[in-house]
């Protein structure tokens, strides 16, 4: 009987090798496999990435002030509390390295954006002015007026030499304890503004609450528009619409005239 | 990349046709070398073993050409050429084209075959092939396709062949030609005016035939073209010959062509060289846009566009027909020459970039409409070679866009196809879609 000749032999003679084991599918984009995506990042992308870093440590420093300071989501505005909550926002402030946009990215932050569990106006109001005073900027400008919260606080403690802007309305205790910087506020201001200042200048354009320059012991605020009563004033002058309201016939607190 | 000269030499021979016998002006540019198509391509033809298709207007050197390369590196006389060229004419026969009876012996009561010059010499040239009616066409649709030559019962078979037809533009006399037969040349060219005063220029200079013509060897090529040994033998009689001529050539004009050998170590160069990425990646995008249709699965000519396709600014919006498999072969085949000659290591996107007007220009059929918009278009091209170079630079500007993403979205398909658990890459074009059916299909049991 005749051996059996194999089937598909090369020129040698040697049955050709299959390229592929059989049953096995060639990769179609086996070549592909080892491609690495040479990233070539975009500017905007990377000022995006550079915001963002920065906005978590923002965030982050935020966090842990209303962690230390409102464990039950309450907080009271007293002095001590104020002077406390201040000294911790300054604590992580002091820290970061930031602009004087990312304190107005923060501020929308606060009202849009899911990472941020709360906004609660009297931390969020000592922690942006911890921001406003550490910022390497002399002037800073935060447009606010799209916010639909007031945010209490703004301007605690303005240093000299530093000018802050708010175009917008803002809270209660607006420029407390303001130590010689100067705060112009292109909206309306609520109560207790300029309470305990002690040099520098606030200026509202429009109209202004209850209790204003409490206990102020120096400095000036004008008021564009109507002020709705003066606080018990130590030292300094209050203007109304250019005219001196204080020292002058306003002589006691909360008077409507 | 091999040091052995061989690129010189093939690009002395370019030279030597574009000094002295094909007066032309170049017409493409590639990496910073202009050349010009007609001769470029048919060089690649001949030493890829290709299959060209040239068109022009009536004496314009569309055969001329093609027979000077085939002299050139094939080391075959002009005399021979000329009596093995096919002419294309509507009484083509068979006999004239493939082989006849040997009538002798059909006397003496025996078979056998008398073989046509055509089908025994490595390069075939058929003239004017759109004069053959398309009966006639598809009779020699086995022979370019496989090299294999059939008559009564016997059969040669060609290891090496190259084929160049030549076809006027349409008139009285033309068909069309087959599109099973179109499709299987790699390349189309147009064989082009060199301008008015090159063409004053051969009109004052006498013919230059004679410098490839040699009648002593003629006769000895005709001898063995004619003799009764075994189409092997012929072979290497005929190799003997070709390098005789060979020699001659390199003494008298200094031009030195290519030997069985050389060609054959060429192409095996060529064979080593591999697509890169951009290249594979740029490929792949293009025959995304000429194959994808994602209502009715792939491009079919039988079936229109629906209207407010997503895939709209795309090609296959524009195509009717659907890419055929030889159009990848034929794009890698001469990608492939063009990087040996120009001496680089891979072929890369420019390569690519330069052959596919060349590779699709015949295979593609445009819709009226695109026709009608594009047809007064300001141009050097033929239309067909024009719209397929119009189609590249927008493949390529959209490749530019997401070449990153695309190798991405390839590489994570290769990933998947590993057995990688990831998702598909989205992207806005036809071959994201392509990776994800290729995934799709492997998923199925």
């Amino acid at each position: 009987m005749e051996k059996m000749k194999p089937i598909a032999q090369s020129k040698k003679g040697s049955p050709s090798p299959p390229d592929k084991e059989p049953g096995m599918v060639r990769n179609p984009f086996e070549e592909f496999n080892s491609f690495m995506a040479s990233t070539y990042p975009l500017p905007l992308d990377q000022i995006v990435q550079s915001t963002e870093a920065v906005m978590d440590q923002i965030r982050w420093g935020y966090e842990k002030l209303l962690e230390e300071e409102a464990k039950e989501l309450v907080w009271m505005v007293q002095y001590n509390t104020i002077i406390k909550a201040y000294e911790i926002a300054e604590k992580y402030v002091k820290e970061l390295d930031y602009s004087a946009e990312d304190i107005e990215d923060f501020c929308f932050a606060l009202e849009n954006t899911q990472k941020i569990p709360y906004l609660i106006p009297g931390p969020a109001g000592v922690y942006i002015s911890a921001l406003c005073n550490y910022a390497k900027e002399e002037e800073i400008v935060l447009k606010l007026s799209e916010l639909k919260t007031e945010i209490n606080l703004l301007g605690f403690r303005l240093p000299k030499e530093k000018r802050l802007r708010i175009d917008g309305d803002t809270g209660d205790f607006t420029g407390i304890g303001l130590e010689g910087g100067e705060l112009f506020v292109e909206g309306n201001a609520k109560n207790w503004t300029g309470a305990g200042m002690r040099g520098g200048k606030i200026l509202v354009k429009k109209n202004i609450g209850l209790h204003t320059g409490e206990w102020m012991m120096g400095g000036e605020i004008y008021v564009g528009g109507r002020i709705r009563g003066l606080g018990n004033i130590v030292e300094g002058k209050v203007y109304e619409r250019e005219k001196l309201v204080y020292p002058g016939k306003a002589k006691y607190p909360n008077l409507y005239y | 990349m091999d040091k052995n000269g061989y690129q010189r030499q093939a690009l002395s021979i370019y030279q030597f046709i574009s000094d002295h016998l094909y007066f032309n002006r170049p017409d493409m540019e590639i990496k910073g070398e202009r050349f010009n198509s007609a001769i470029l391509l048919s060089l690649l033809t001949g030493l890829k073993k290709g299959k060209e298709l040239i068109i022009g207007e009536p004496g314009l050197g569309k055969t001329t050409s093609a027979e000077y390369i085939c002299s050139l590196v094939y080391q075959f006389p002009l005399g021979v050429i000329w009596g093995s060229e096919v002419s294309g004419h509507p009484e083509q026969t068979e006999e004239k084209i493939i082989g006849r009876p040997d009538l002798g012996k059909l006397n003496r009561g025996e078979e056998d075959v008398v073989w046509t010059n055509f089908s025994q010499i490595p390069v075939k040239i058929v003239d004017e092939i759109n004069r053959l009616p398309e009966t006639k066409q598809s009779m020699i649709l086995d022979g370019v396709d496989r090299g294999n030559w059939e008559y009564l019962n016997e059969m040669i078979i060609n290891d090496e062949y190259c084929l160049f037809a030549t076809a006027n533009y349409q008139d009285g006399g033309t068909n069309t030609i087959i599109a099973p037969l179109v499709d299987r040349f790699d390349v189309m060219v147009e064989s082009r005016y060199p301008g008015a005063n090159l063409s004053f220029l051969i009109g004052k200079n006498k013919r230059k035939d004679h410098l490839l013509r040699h009648p002593k060897y003629e006769k000895d090529f005709y001898h063995i073209l004619k003799s009764k040994i075994s189409y092997d033998k012929k072979i290497s009689k005929l190799e003997e010959a070709c390098n005789h001529f060979g020699e001659y050539l390199q003494q008298a004009l200094g031009i030195k062509p290519f030997q069985k050998q050389d060609r054959e170590q060429i192409r095996e160069e060529m064979e080593r060289i591999e697509l890169d990425l951009d290249a594979s990646a740029f490929a792949r995008m293009l025959l995304a846009e000429l194959s994808f249709c994602e209502r009715y699965g792939q491009k079919r000519v039988v079936e229109n566009c629906e209207e407010g396709c997503h895939y709209t600014g795309y090609l296959c919006h524009q195509i009717k027909n659907c890419a055929s498999n030889r159009l990848p072969s034929s794009l890698k085949q001469y990608a492939q020459g063009l990087a040996w000659l120009l001496e680089d290591s891979e072929i890369d996107i420019e390569h690519i970039q330069a052959i596919v007007p060349y590779a699709l220009a015949h295979r593609i059929q445009w819709k009226d409409e695109i026709l009608s918009q594009k047809e007064r278009a300001k141009r050097d091209d033929p239309f067909p070679i024009f719209l397929a170079k119009e189609s590249v630079k927008m493949v390529s500007q959209r490749y530019r866009e997401q070449n990153e993403h695309l190798k991405d979205a390839l590489a994570v398909g290769s990933k998947i196809y590993q057995g990688g658990n990831l998702e598909p890459l989205e992207g806005d074009h036809p071959l994201y879609v392509e990776i994800k059916k290729d995934l799709d299909s492997r998923k199925r049991p």
